[in-house]
């Protein structure tokens, strides 16, 4: 074994252990403010295990998107919500956290179970110096259709946000209103619609 | 060379090619083949751009221009049908008649529920153009999903049509129903494309770093794993994810609700145009990569459709909103679509495709008298449709129509789709499936005709309020002839197809038979 192999085996352990413990945290802190941020350890974390994997632009990727924007973006929720409540533990949590758990544990077994099974297709083909450019290569040649059509994605993401996001006037119907339709959608301070409609 | 684990299993592949070589030209692209698609989402920056320069004014226009470009993309579906199949995008993307019938069916029902959009969005007081730019984006999602040869593409746009329907399910922002609608939607919606995308990486993974179906299924053969516990893991997480797009019980949960609460046109678009794509992707992933555990899929899709069948129909006896029981009957509706793909004959894959076409123009009917009722009387309820016929002759005749063709009432062409899909059953030897989807359909029967019994009670005493509030029939508002105009082509279609269904079937197979995947499938049935 050399030298390199014996610093990327340790640094696995430890960003495996890392992780680990951090999702187990994010899952079993009763705090969700804790959560928010030992989620943003497990990101970490897994960025690490990419460049170990040799894959820079991922873990570029993981630690920008991720953490800088999702996960900012939760915390952001968090406190913009931050209302003090107390809840009350629900009835027979006991049970259904053990069948959680029976569950999460059987599909860890057969997932494990499989990873040691299958006779992976491992690829040792020579790596590129920068994934960047191989990154590049593959987006204007075999997934060129896939990343014009995110550009379609992206758009209508940001009007939909728009529609979402925007305060609404409620305005004036565009087209001549008939003195009876109405919709369950249209904000009425009048009585109920069938009633006195006619009246209106 | 590192030491590697005992359990690795090295392949011998050719070093990846140098891609800086080869320069890939324009014509190398075959861009010809996303023409359709192309079309739509011109007309969708059109909408868009109008929308904004010209306000709130353009509104009064910008539907048929919607609607046009969604024709024009049909019609030039229409000139690829006769074109040689060619794959587009380097293999992205595939323009074989199987795809193009699917394709061409998500255009149409885009295009039917922008029209029957336009009164109930401005109804509602919600803005026109982004409604009908991200039901357009839908659409474009669709289409593409539909032709799509390659796992990234298929999952960008999956997701493509998986966002904008969240978007749409929650368009009526003020009303809390729409958001509940939209917020299960999003979230059962993202845990299904999570655990969709679990199964692609796991292929990704086993087929050595290939992402087009053929090379995978290529690569799966020769490493000789089709049956090996990695694949069929893969197999598993792969149908969790279609199944929810199919909205096949057990993964149906998120159907009534968001169906209960989004906006009725998007309903409409959702139970046909977000199926029809859901389908091509199952028909194209599941027969190109898993040649090898046909068996597999086939029994489970087999169980999806039983549990569907019997828990939408039954489900759906007891509902009391009218857009809910159409959520239940669509749930079964999709139960008997997928007989078709659980004997995986080419007479299944054709009645798939037929059953489809007569489905979009049926359900988009009914969806369409749903709105103009609401739009009306101002609600959902069965109970309050109580005595329509003397008041509204058509809404009760396209209502009526609509809902028998659904229970599949002989002269009607819901039977014919039907028929022709037990036949493929019971010709490939399915008799439960076939035994089971009789028994349903003489259950959804029943709740079908419940509903038109409610409308066509004679006495006045047992009119409902709503009925006895209703307005003076005038069709001269905005947005009304349009309606009126989708419902009558839907009943006719609905009515006449039956007898047409000759040359319908006879598209549906050639366009099977003719199909390059496929060919494998169709020569197991001929032996």
């Amino acid at each position: 074994m050399t030298l390199a192999d014996g610093v990327q085996i340790v640094s696995f352990a430890i960003l495996g252990v890392m992780m680990v413990s951090a999702a187990l945290g994010v899952v079993l802190l009763n705090n969700i403010v804790y959560s928010a941020f030992l989620l943003g350890g497990v990101f970490i974390s897994l960025s690490g295990l990419y460049v170990l994997l040799n894959a820079d632009f991922v873990a570029a990727a993981q630690i920008l998107i991720y953490v800088g924007a999702v996960n900012v973006l939760i915390l952001f929720a968090i406190m913009l919500v931050n209302k003090r409540e107390v809840f009350v533990p629900l009835p027979r949590t006991g049970l259904r956290n053990l069948l959680t758990t029976f569950v999460c544990f059987g599909l860890l077994g057969l997932l494990g179970t499989m990873i040691l099974t299958t006779p992976w297709a491992v690829n040792l083909g020579a790596h590129p110096d920068s994934s960047i450019v191989r990154i590049g290569q593959h987006f204007f040649n075999g997934f060129l259709l896939p990343f014009e059509l995110a550009s379609v994605l992206l758009l209508m993401a940001l009007i939909g946000a728009v529609v979402i996001a925007r305060r609404e006037l409620v305005p004036e119907p565009e087209f001549p209103q008939g003195p009876s339709l109405s919709l369950p959608e249209r904000p009425r301070t009048e009585v109920p619609t069938l009633a006195g409609r006619n009246e209106q | 060379m590192p030491q590697l684990p005992n359990w690795i299993n090295l392949v011998e592949k050719e070093p990846p090619e140098d891609l800086a070589m080869d320069v890939v030209s324009l014509a190398a692209l075959n861009t010809g083949t996303i023409v359709p698609e192309l079309l739509v989402i011109g007309t969708l920056l059109l909408v868009l751009l109008a929308d904004l320069l010209s306000g709130r004014q353009a509104s009064r226009w910008t539907p048929y221009l919607a609607v046009v470009g969604l024709i024009g993309a049909v019609v030039s579906l229409g000139f690829q049908w006769n074109m040689p199949v060619a794959e587009g995008f380097l293999g992205s993307f595939q323009a074989d008649h199987l795809g193009i019938l699917f394709r061409g069916l998500v255009a149409l029902a885009g295009a039917l529920s922008i029209l029957m959009a336009i009164r109930y969005v401005n109804e509602a007081g919600s803005a026109l153009g982004e409604y009908m730019t991200i039901l357009l984006v839908a659409t474009v999602g669709g289409m593409f999903l539909a032709g799509s040869d390659e796992m990234v593409m298929v999952f960008v746009a999956l997701e493509t049509l998986g966002l904008a329907s969240y978007l749409l399910a929650g368009y009526m922002k003020r009303d809390v129903r729409s958001n509940e609608a939209a917020l299960k939607y999003l979230l059962i919606g993202a845990t299904s494309s999570a655990i969709f995308l679990y199964g692609l990486s796991l292929l990704y993974g086993l087929s050595g770093g290939e992402t087009r179906l053929s090379a995978i299924a290529q690569q799966l053969a020769r490493q000789d794993i089709s049956q090996s516990l990695g694949v069929l893991m893969a197999l598993v997480f792969v149908i969790a994810g279609i199944a929810f797009k199919l909205s096949a019980v057990p993964f149906h949960q998120w159907t009534p609700d968001v169906y209960e609460g989004s906006p009725t046109p998007v309903v409409a678009f959702l139970s046909v145009g977000s199926k029809a794509a859901g389908f091509a992707l199952a028909i194209r992933l599941l027969v190109t990569v898993f040649p090898g555990a046909t068996e597999q899929w086939q029994f489970v899709f087999e169980s999806l459709a039983i549990l569907s069948m019997v828990l939408g129909n039954v489900v759906a006896l007891t509902q009391t909103s009218l857009k809910r029981l159409l959520a239940y009957s669509s749930i079964g509706q999709a139960g008997f679509l997928m007989i078709g793909l659980a004997i995986g004959t080419p007479e299944g894959y054709a009645s798939i495709l037929f059953y489809a076409f007569i489905y979009l123009f049926t359900n988009l009917g009914a969806f369409a008298c749903v709105i103009l009722f609401s739009l009306r009387a101002g609600t959902d309820e069965i109970n309050e449709y109580a005595g329509l016929y003397q008041k509204d002759p058509l809404l009760t005749l396209g209502l009526s129509l609509c809902l028998l063709s659904l229970g599949g009432i002989p002269p009607l062409s819901g039977f014919f789709g039907k028929l022709y899909i037990f036949w493929a059953g019971w010709q490939a030897g399915a008799y439960t499936l076939v035994l089971v989807g009789l028994v349903t359909s003489v259950i959804s029967i029943y709740y079908y005709i419940r509903v038109v019994r409610m409308i066509v009670v004679k006495e006045p005493q047992e009119m409902s309020l709503a009925v006895q509030n209703y307005p003076a029939l005038t069709w001269d508002m905005a947005g009304l002839p349009e309606l009126r105009a989708t419902l009558i082509a839907c009943v006719v279609v609905t009515a006449v197809a039956g007898l047409l269904a000759n040359p319908l079937l006879t598209l549906a197979n050639n366009a099977v038979t003719s199909t390059p995947f496929l060919q494998p499938q169709i020569q197991v049935a001929q032996k």
